[in-house]
């Protein structure tokens, strides 16, 4: 690919899939300034790995893959440095969503940031509405393995929302 | 709330997301024309410098010590000699770990699937404790290169213990410390009192999170 449509195709990207960055910046960072470095971050390696983008992947998929990549090492990373605190966390929301609905979307959130960092891409992927096999070439686990551990965590979440009802 | 009701909320706050976040033209500009380095190249500067000083520290001390091999092998120590190259050998053994990791770091693919990428990043970052437990083996030649023949021809009984009891005590501990120096033991106090443990113990959560998913992936090949 020349030079000049490598940056055109990856202004493209980022214009058209910047809601993917964001949602995967929100999945894995309690705060607005972790999760704008991680959205950098996440650019900085689809710029880098964009020549050797195979077509033969649909972009989600690929874009998928990096921004969860990335994601998981500067959770890591940053987890070193300092915890993730709910106290922390400002929603990426502009127009709040009804009050019901906002409370039950920040508890989502919540019990979401309390997951290990492979089940917190699972579940992000399956509220995306991706299919197992889409999810299982994305994570490269079998797609029997994603519907054992998507069936785990989907019973976790759903415990804790239970216990909140009942507290 | 069951999945239907996840799915819809996820999907009603997307709706709301910051989707007005403009993608910069200018920064996105800046990004691709510089070669703008992120956390994981900034791994690679400490690890060439090391790499450097490594390598100008092996090549320096050998050419010294071959030097002593050839000119004047009887008029120095051989304990020094030997203790010595055994020193810059383990050195040597060390940066070649060292190099195997930076070129490993160069090949780092981010578009490979998640678990796969994930495994490779830490079994990179364990890695380091390689070079440690080869340096560590160093420890009773550092109790051995002073000797000499008038020590041993004029020696007293206490000073011999003494010398054994060091050389003998570095010697078990080194031998330990190069077994038992993994990162699955990260936890204990001695690792933690030597490597500071804390940078660690993510990493073990990780390895125990992708050991889960690769026994689960096994279980499902059965």
């Amino acid at each position: 690919m020349a030079k000049h449509n490598l940056h055109q195709t990856f202004h493209e990207i980022i214009e058209q899939h910047k809601g993917l960055l964001v949602k995967v910046a929100r999945t894995y960072c309690g705060n607005e300034e972790d999760r704008q470095d991680l959205i950098q971050e996440i650019r900085i390696q689809i710029w880098k790995s964009l020549p050797k983008y195979d077509a033969n992947f649909a972009m989600t998929t690929w874009l998928y893959r990096i921004s969860i990549n990335v994601a998981i090492s500067f959770y890591r990373k940053n987890s070193i440095r300092r915890q993730y605190t709910i106290a922390k966390t400002l929603p990426l929301v502009i127009d709040p969503l009804p009050n019901d609905l906002q409370e039950k979307f920040n508890l989502l959130e919540k019990f979401i940031a309390e997951l290990n960092e492979m089940d917190k891409a699972l579940i992000m992927l399956y509220l995306e509405d991706k299919s197992y096999l889409d999810i299982s070439e994305i994570m490269g686990i079998s797609v029997s393995n994603v519907g054992t551990k998507m069936g785990r965590i989907k019973e976790k979440l759903k415990k804790r929302f239970l216990n909140h009802k009942e507290n | 709330m069951n999945d239907t009701d996840l799915k819809y909320l996820w999907q009603t706050s997307n709706e709301q997301i910051a989707i007005s976040q403009k993608s910069d033209k200018t920064s996105l500009d800046y990004l691709t024309k510089r070669n703008v380095s992120h956390f994981l190249s900034s791994m690679k500067p400490i690890k060439i410098f090391t790499l450097l000083v490594g390598l100008l520290w092996v090549f320096s001390i050998g050419y010294v010590l071959i030097k002593l091999t050839i000119n004047a092998y009887d008029q120095v120590s051989l304990y020094f000699l030997y203790s010595a190259y055994f020193q810059v050998m383990l050195t040597a053994m060390a940066v070649i770990f060292y190099l195997i990791q930076l070129s490993t770091l160069y090949s780092i693919d981010f578009n490979n699937p998640v678990v796969i990428l994930q495994k490779t990043l830490i079994s990179l970052k364990a890695s380091t404790l390689n070079v440690t437990r080869i340096l560590i083996l160093q420890l009773p030649f550092w109790t051995t290169f002073y000797w000499n023949e008038s020590m041993f021809k004029n020696g007293t009984l206490p000073l011999f213990i003494l010398q054994g009891a060091v050389t003998i005590s570095f010697t078990y501990l080194a031998i330990w410390l190069f077994f038992h120096l993994k990162i699955e033991n990260a936890d204990k106090w001695w690792f933690k009192l030597l490597l500071q443990g804390k940078e660690w113990e993510p990493l073990i959560t990780s390895i125990v999170i992708l050991n889960d998913m690769e026994e689960e992936v096994a279980s499902d090949k059965d």
